[in-house]
C-alpha cells in the first residue's frame, strides 16, 4: 500500500507538472523573434525588437502584449533543456499579464512585483528552498543583489524554479551572461535600444477570438517572428512528457496488481488459515451471512489499518525525499487528498471482494468438510 | 427427538469410485435417551454423526428434528437449525485459538441471539459446574486435553440443546476426565437431552440407553443384554 500510494503520488506530481505546463501554454500566445536565440522558455527565438511587439499588439484579435526576458539561471547547462530548469523571467510590469489561466501567480510571503520595481525579486517555492532564500534575504545574479520581496505559493509547474524580475533587471543579467550580446552592443553594429532586448512575447486575445486563429494572424502580418500556437504547443508538450506519464501510469498499474493482489492474499489467507474454525462456527449455529460478516469486518480491520499504515509510510517516505530533494529545488510526490482517499477505498474494496470472495470458499463446504480441512 | 428415515452417504474416492459409507439408515433417539453408536474404525460413525447433526449433507434420506424435516432446509436455515437443537462435542475439542475458555463457551450463544448478561452468567455457571471457572481466561493452548473437553461441554450444552451429539468425547481423555464428561452427559440426558455418543469403548456404550452398532453402512439396534 505504501508503494502504491508513493507511486500514485509521483504519478500525481508528474501529472500536475504537465497540467500546469499545458495550462499554461494554453493561456497565452508565445512569441519570439526569428533565429537559435538564447535556448530558454518555450519559444527558443532570437530577439524580438520593441517595433516588432508593437505590430504583434496591432493585429486584430490581440489583446494585450507582454514584452518578456527568459534566462536559464546557470547559462552553462541551458543547452540541457528541461522543463525543470531554473529560469529568470523578467516580465514588464507596466502591461497585465495576458496569459488567461495565470493572471497573477499567487504570493506565498511577501509581494509580487510591483510597476517601477527595480533591484528586487520574487521567487518561485522550490527556488526559494533550494536557495535558502526568504523575503528579505538577498540573491545574487551576475554579480548584482536583489532584495526577495516575495516567494511564490507552490504551483507544482515552472515558476516554482522561477527568479521573477522586472523586465528591466533580467536585460541586464541578460547583457551580463552573454558575451556576444555585450560585443554587439558595444560596437554599434546594430541600431539597438533597450527595450529591444526581449526574448518573446505573452501575447492575450479578445474574448470570443480563437487563439490558433490570432496566433496564425500574427504570423501572416507579422515577419520574423516564431509564434507557437497554442493547441500544438499543447500537443507537444504532452507527446513530449508522454513517456513519463506513460512510464509512472505502468508502474502504478504494476504496483496496483502487486498491492492489491499482496493485499487480497493477506484477507483471503486469513480466512483459509481458520477453515476449521470456520467449519466450528457453522456447527454452532453461524450461517454464511454471519462468517460473511465477521470476515468482512476483520478485512476492514486489516485493510484500513494496512491501508492507513501504508499511506501514512509512504507520507514519511515521500516528506523525507522531498525534503532531500528540495536542496535541488526537485519536489517528487504529490500526496493529494484525491489519490489518499482513492488508496483507503481502493484498500477497502479490494479487501471486502477478497473476504466476500474467501468466505463464499468457506461456506460452499460442508462444516464437517471444513473441519475435516483445517484439522 | 432425532429421526432418520433411509439415509445413504458414500464419498467419492480418489481414483473416482464411490464407497458407500451409509447405506440406509433409520434411527430414531428420544428425549432422555442415551444412544450409543459403535462400530468398528472406519464404519462410518463419525459419517453417520455428521449426518444426524447436520454437518454434512446425505445422499438421500432425510433428518428429523423435533417432527421438522430439517434435511429439506436450506443451508442458512440448516444453521440455524443446527444452533436451535444441537449441541457438538468433538473427539478433537474444536477451541477456537484465539478465544479463552469462557469466549468459546459464548461463541455458542454468538449465533443463537447474541450474547446476554444472562448467557455470560450461564457459562460460568457451567464452567463452575465442570471446575473450569478459575480457567475461564485461559487460552486453549493454555488447558490439558481433558480440560479444553471440559470447556468443549459447556460450550455444547449453553444453550440447552435438545439434542448433544459426542463423537468420541472421552477418545483423548484419561479415566478422570472421562468420567467427568460422560457423568455430565448421562445428567444432560437425565434432564430432558436426547444424547448420542459415538464410541468405541464398551464402557462408554455401557452407560448408554441404546445402542447401535454400524456395519457394513447398516445399523443394528442391539439391547444392551445382547451384547
Amino acid at each position: 500500500m505504501a508503494g502504491l500510494v508513493a507511486l500514485g503520488a509521483m504519478a500525481g506530481r508528474i501529472v500536475r507538472f504537465i497540467e500546469g505546463g499545458d495550462r499554461f501554454v494554453l493561456g497565452q500566445i508565445s512569441v519570439a523573434g526569428r533565429g537559435l536565440g538564447m535556448g530558454t522558455g518555450f519559444t527558443a527565438g532570437g530577439l524580438l525588437p520593441a517595433s516588432t511587439i508593437e505590430r504583434i499588439a496591432r493585429v486584430p484579435g490581440t489583446a494585450g502584449v507582454q514584452a518578456q526576458v527568459m534566462l536559464p539561471l546557470d547559462p552553462s547547462t541551458s543547452q540541457f533543456m528541461t522543463l525543470t530548469q531554473e529560469l529568470v523571467l523578467g516580465v514588464d510590469l507596466s502591461v497585465p499579464t495576458p496569459n488567461r489561466y495565470y493572471r497573477a501567480l499567487a504570493v506565498r510571503t511577501g509581494r509580487f512585483l510591483r510597476p517601477g520595481d527595480r533591484g528586487v525579486a520574487v521567487v518561485g517555492a522550490s527556488f526559494a528552498v533550494s536557495h535558502g532564500l526568504f523575503v528579505g534575504s538577498r540573491l545574487t545574479l551576475e554579480k548584482t543583489a536583489y532584495e526577495i520581496v516575495g516567494v511564490l505559493e507552490r504551483t507544482l509547474t515552472a515558476p516554482d524554479r522561477f527568479v521573477i524580475l522586472s523586465i528591466e533587471d533580467a536585460r541586464q543579467q541578460w547583457v551580463a551572461k552573454d558575451p556576444m550580446l555585450r560585443t554587439l552592443l558595444a560596437s554599434g553594429a546594430a541600431p539597438m535600444t533597450a527595450s529591444d532586448l526581449n526574448t518573446g512575447a505573452a501575447v492575450g486575445w479578445r474574448d470570443g477570438e480563437d487563439p490558433d486563429a490570432v496566433a496564425r494572424r500574427i504570423i501572416a502580418e507579422v515577419p520574423n517572428v516564431n509564434v507557437q500556437i497554442p493547441s500544438e504547443l499543447s500537443r507537444l508538450l504532452r507527446s513530449s512528457t508522454a513517456f513519463f506519464s506513460a512510464l509512472v501510469v505502468g508502474i502504478g498499474a504494476l504496483g496496483f496488481v502487486i498491492g492489491g493482489l499482496s493485499l487480497a492474499n493477506t484477507v483471503a489467507a486469513s480466512v483459509f488459515e481458520r477453515i476449521r474454525d470456520f467449519g466450528v462456527k457453522r456447527a454452532l449455529g453461524a450461517t454464511g451471512f454471519d462468517l460473511g460478516r465477521e470476515v468482512l469486518a476483520e478485512a476492514l480491520t486489516i485493510t484500513l489499518s494496512g491501508g492507513l499504515g501504508g499511506i501514512l509510510l509512504a507520507l514519511v517516505i515521500g516528506g523525507a525525499v522531498d525534503r532531500y530533494a528540495a536542496r535541488t529545488g526537485q519536489e517528487l510526490f504529490l500526496f493529494s487528498a484525491r489519490l489518499v482517499g482513492g488508496a483507503i477505498v481502493f484498500a477497502v474494496l479490494l479487501g471486502a471482494v477478497a473476504a466476500g470472495y474467501a468466505t463464499l470458499r468457506v461456506t460452499r463446504l460442508s462444516p464437517a468438510e471444513a473441519i475435516r480441512r483445517g484439522t | 427427538m432425532l429421526r432418520t428415515t433411509g439415509v445413504v452417504k458414500s464419498y467419492r474416492s480418489p481414483a473416482g469410485a464411490r464407497l458407500g459409507v451409509l447405506s440406509g439408515i433409520d434411527v430414531q433417539v428420544d428425549r432422555g435417551e442415551v444412544a450409543a453408536i459403535v462400530g468398528a474404525s472406519g464404519s462410518g460413525k463419525s459419517t453417520l454423526l455428521n449426518v444426524l447433526g447436520l454437518l454434512e449433507r446425505p445422499d438421500a434420506g432425510d433428518v428429523w428434528y423435533d417432527g421438522e424435516r430439517v434435511t429439506a432446509l436450506g443451508a442458512s436455515a440448516q444453521s440455524r437449525a443446527r444452533g436451535r437443537f444441537v449441541g457438538f462435542v468433538f473427539q478433537s475439542f474444536l477451541l477456537l485459538s484465539g478465544l479463552t475458555a469462557v469466549e468459546n463457551v459464548l461463541l455458542a450463544a454468538r449465533y443463537r441471539g447474541g450474547i446476554t448478561r444472562r448467557t455470560r452468567d450461564r457459562a460460568r455457571q457451567l464452567l463452575a459446574e465442570v471446575g473450569m471457572l478459575e480457567r475461564a481466561a485461559h487460552y486453549p493452548t493454555e488447558l490439558s486435553g481433558g480440560e479444553q473437553q471440559r470447556v468443549a461441554f459447556c460450550r455444547a450444552v449453553l444453550n440447552d440443546p435438545p439434542l448433544v451429539l459426542a463423537d468420541e468425547p472421552t477418545g483423548n481423555l484419561d479415566d478422570a476426565n472421562a468420567s467427568i464428561i460422560l457423568d455430565r452427559l448421562v445428567a444432560r440426558a437425565r434432564a430432558g437431552t436426547a444424547v448420542v455418543l459415538v464410541t468405541h469403548r464398551h464402557d462408554v456404550a455401557d452407560l448408554a440407553s441404546v445402542v447401535f452398532r454400524l456395519e457394513g453402512g447398516r445399523l443394528e439396534r442391539r439391547d444392551r443384554l445382547a451384547r
